[in-house]
């Protein structure tokens, strides 16, 4: 009997629990979707692996390197824009490289067979910087370090391209 | 390389590679004919960058050289050359006019260094993935133009 008595809540206390209870569930209801887009950019810009289709399919592509434009979209905080990419893309036995354009040099866009000088090689006509078919940066020439290279997916037969990884 | 600072920072860096400049050449007129004027213009502009993308490590673009069309030909010249020569003893070796102003075609002769005209073509003709694709075909045709100006030795200036 006593101890039913100690577990007595007064109106006084069942309202302030009660009150406070709700009150808190209203506070977090009003207060949770403002700290998810506070925080919303943040969480997106760690996703930097998302995947766009280059517009070519598998059976599209050969054992010679050929040059794919594609856009791709870039997130910086909520400002969007929509950026030239290009990738020179061919198939090593079952497997796909997609190489990055830029010289790793200075950045000049380097062409695939390009000089008559150096065929099968990816050539910078800026200052002759060479690459070998994989991207590999030919020794005595400015680049010191092998073209840029794509993440690949294949869906559907289709190509998509995800970030650019640099090798060294 | 772009009249940008995060660009400058590049050059002073990479300095001794990058000795060529490309000056835009851009007419001004309103009142009549203004949209051929600025199709002119807008086209010299895409033009421009994008040669600038091709060759980024070796290039620098600088803003555009703009002129009233009512301006003599003879001071335009004048103009231009000043230019010219200010980059040219800075270390710019090669410095390109891109123009699709055609009146320069006349007065070539004159210039220190390489024109290049190119006819515009209006871009609302045009989608604009198929107005950047004819851009890019250019650019194609016009790379053995650079490539061949740097086997050859740098025209000297008068003064």
């Amino acid at each position: 009997m006593s101890n039913e008595k100690r577990h007595r809540v007064s109106r006084r206390q069942f309202l302030t629990y009660t009150l406070t209870g709700v009150g808190g569930f209203m506070a977090a209801g009003m207060l949770s979707p403002m700290v998810r887009m506070a925080l919303d950019p943040a969480l997106e810009a760690g996703a930097d692996s998302e995947f766009v289709s280059i517009g070519i399919s598998e059976d599209e592509l050969t054992d010679e390197p050929q040059r794919v434009d594609f856009q791709m979209e870039l997130e910086d905080g909520w400002y969007t824009s929509e950026q030239a990419r290009s990738a020179w893309i061919y198939k090593e036995g079952d497997e796909i490289i997609a190489l990055s354009p830029t010289c790793t040099h200075l950045g000049c866009t380097v062409n695939w067979d390009s000089n008559e000088n150096f065929p099968e090689q990816f050539y910078c006509p800026c200052h002759d910087g060479r690459f070998e078919r994989d991207g590999t940066n030919i020794e005595g020439t400015p680049p010191t370090r092998p073209l840029d290279i794509y993440d690949v997916e294949v869906r559907d037969g289709a190509i998509y391209l995800g970030q650019i990884n640099q090798r060294s | 390389m772009r009249w940008t600072q995060a660009h400058i920072q590049t050059y002073q860096q990479a300095r001794e590679y990058v000795d060529t400049a490309i000056i835009p050449l851009i007419p001004l007129q309103w009142g009549k004919s203004e949209k051929q004027i600025i199709t002119m213009g807008e086209f010299t502009g895409y033009l421009s960058e994008s040669l600038e993308k091709q060759f980024t490590g070796r290039v620098f673009l600088l803003p555009s050289f703009t002129y009233l069309t009512s301006e003599s030909m003879e001071e335009r010249v004048k103009r231009l050359k000043a230019w010219d020569n200010h980059f040219y003893q800075e270390g710019f070796k090669y410095i390109i006019y891109v123009t699709s102003d055609a009146e320069w075609k006349a007065a070539e002769k004159k210039l220190p260094d390489e024109l290049l005209w190119m006819p515009a073509s209006s871009p609302d003709s045009l989608e604009a993935s198929q107005f950047k694709r004819l851009i890019e075909q250019q650019v194609e045709q016009i790379m053995p133009i650079f490539t061949a100006k740097w086997q050859s030795e740098p025209l000297s200036r008068e003064n």
